[in-house]
């Protein structure tokens, strides 16, 4: 039926595809095969899993109670434990703002430690900005000529190789295991991380704008600030959105070697292994969930304001009223 | 083999956005229908309705005899900015015509019916680019582009062919030939096609009727001989003077 030219090209075509298909069916082979030798090499075995499966299962059960006993200061002192210290310190709200100050008991109480835990993120974060901005644009080719742009993308890539739980090591002579370490750490953290994201990005940008003012006669800087930097601007502060989100992770688990907040109670709550510890352990992990889907809903709100054409036209009302709207916190918007 | 019939289509959009108004017109089997009108006259709508993307307020259309209610695997459509999957070769896009045919997994691996797969390569035939057939999408130019886009259209072995300003965003040379391969395609097929386009001088090379829009109204219905310049200028500027006329075209680009 069909042409014998047509067949031909058909004929082309599957040979090459024939050759592709065994070529990727190769390449998985040997991607599953380097898995399971990776396990056998750290000694897994099904056996053992399922032998220490029961065991596991009962000390997983221990967190199907979560006890709030620790949520306030007050609730702490009262000794209102279980769901009922949740809801009693709900209905005395004057406990949780009471609690929320009490920085010195970031590692015992559950909004305490979510307070440092924040505020951790927050300013290490914050403080990490500057600089990240700093080396991401010189880091990248179209800023600062070839070989010396690998100054500041060597220096953030060194950032980057170490991770901010040995960083947290490293600034304890200075501040000691605390969450003043702990901001330091990610503050260092980010440099690395981020600044990297914004070199990615300005490598992304078109041409036409930056020949365009450029060619108004505006000197290097100038060109990099409205010609490059103004097209990327948006997509800069929705990265730094993103960095804030794994920043709020990175402090808990900062708290868990020490440095204070909701990782620091619950790895306290573990170690002290009693069955009501793992219950406000679990009290502990639900606070955790909680921070973090907080953070993630609004960095993803404000991430959402920033793609253009979605905000457009709206006045500051519609945009404090839009953040009372349920549906466009999950993401569901017409 | 489809006729087109719309009867009495008004579309609505929001409260008092009217589209479309009170747009009745039959199109017989295999005829080259021509849209013409002004940008926001209701082209892109009256197309969108016709292939069950959106649906009409009041009124009904009928293709083939059956009321459109969604999206039909045996209405076909070339858009303006083609819409191609830059990363596939031409013959991997045109064989996305296949879809409707072909389970999941197997148009993963690229595994469709050796009939589809010959109506793919005879479809980027018909549009002379069965050579380039493994040729990345994204690495052609965009003639190529849209012509691969018409053959993912015959691929999916249609009756009815849409097509929303195929070249618009084409130079001259290359929107000739892009025009000139629909027209072949439509023929050889006997496939009924209705276009829209905007340059008036490329409508009246191809066309074989032409249907005026404006302001979501049909204001002219007919054959080549009938398309003078005073219905055209009616068409794009109405009853205004042509010193308007003018203003509003150059407000709108």
């Amino acid at each position: 039926m069909a042409s014998s030219r047509i067949q031909q090209v058909k004929d082309r075509i599957e040979r090459q595809q024939r050759r592709r298909r065994i070529l990727s069916i190769v390449g998985v082979i040997a991607v599953i095969a380097a898995t399971g030798l990776g396990m056998r090499l750290v000694g897994f075995t099904v056996a053992e899993l399922v032998r220490q499966f029961p065991v596991w299962l009962s000390f997983v059960a221990e967190f199907l109670n979560p006890d709030f006993v620790d949520f306030t200061l007050s609730s702490k002192e009262r000794g209102i434990a279980g769901l009922d210290g949740l809801w009693y310190s709900l209905s005395h709200p004057g406990t949780i703002i009471e609690s929320a100050g009490a920085t010195e008991s970031s590692g015992s109480v559950l909004v305490a430690a979510a307070v440092t835990t924040v505020v951790v993120g927050f300013t290490g974060t914050v403080l990490g900005f500057p600089l990240a901005l700093l080396l991401g644009v010189l880091g990248s080719e179209r800023v600062t000529p070839f070989p010396f742009n690998f100054i500041f993308r060597g220096t953030m890539s060194t950032i980057r190789a170490v991770p901010s739980l040995v960083w947290i090591l490293i600034y304890i002579p200075l501040f000691g295991i605390s969450p003043k370490s702990a901001i330091f750490a990610i503050a260092t953290d980010t440099i690395g991380n981020l600044g990297r994201l914004f070199t990615d990005e300005l490598e992304e940008i078109n041409d036409g704008p930056i020949e365009a003012i450029s060619s108004t006669g505006a000197n290097r800087p100038q060109t990099v600030i409205f010609g490059m930097l103004s097209q990327v601007s948006s997509s800069f502060i929705a990265w730094t959105m993103y960095v804030l989100e794994i920043n709020t992770r990175i402090a808990i688990s900062l708290g868990v070697v020490g440095a204070g907040g909701l990782g620091q109670y619950i790895s306290l709550k573990i170690q002290f292994g009693t069955p009501e510890a793992y219950s406000q352990a679990a009290a502990g992990l639900l606070m955790v969930v909680l921070i973090v889907i907080s953070v993630e809903l609004m960095s993803s709100r404000i991430r959402a304001r920033l793609r253009p054409g979605e905000s457009q036209g709206s006045s500051v009302f519609d945009t404090i009223k839009g953040l009372f709207d349920a549906d466009k916190w999950v993401g569901r918007s017409d | 083999m489809a006729t087109v019939t719309a009867t009495n289509v008004t579309k609505i959009y929001g409260e008092d956005t009217v589209a479309l108004n009170d747009v009745s017109f039959e199109i017989p089997d295999g005829e080259f229908v021509v849209l013409l009108g002004p940008s926001g006259a209701g082209k892109s709508t009256l197309l969108r309705i016709l292939n069950g993307l959106t649906q009409p307020t009041e009124g009904t259309l009928e293709i083939g005899g059956e009321e459109v209610t969604g999206t039909r695997s045996d209405i076909a459509m070339v858009f303006q900015m083609h819409y191609l999957v830059e990363s596939m070769s031409a013959y991997r896009n045109a064989l996305t015509g296949a879809l409707n045919r072909t389970e999941t997994v197997d148009s993963v691996l690229t595994h469709y019916d050796e009939a589809d797969k010959e109506l793919a390569l005879d479809a980027l035939d018909t549009v002379g680019l069965l050579e380039e057939a493994d040729q990345r999408a994204g690495s052609m130019s965009g003639g190529q582009q849209q012509r691969v886009g018409i053959a993912r259209a015959l691929t999916q072995n249609p009756s009815l062919l849409l097509a929303d300003e195929p070249v618009a965003s084409l130079d001259p040379r290359a929107a000739q030939e892009v025009m000139q391969y629909l027209k072949d395609a439509a023929t050889e097929r006997d496939l009924t096609s209705i276009v829209s386009l905007h340059q008036v001088n490329i409508a009246r090379e191809f066309g074989e009727r032409f249907i005026g829009l404006r302001e979501g109204e049909v204001v002219f219905d007919g054959g080549k001989e009938d398309l003078t310049m005073d219905v055209v200028d009616d068409i794009y500027y109405g009853d205004d003077t042509t010193d308007q006329g003018v203003e509003q075209i150059a407000g709108e680009s």
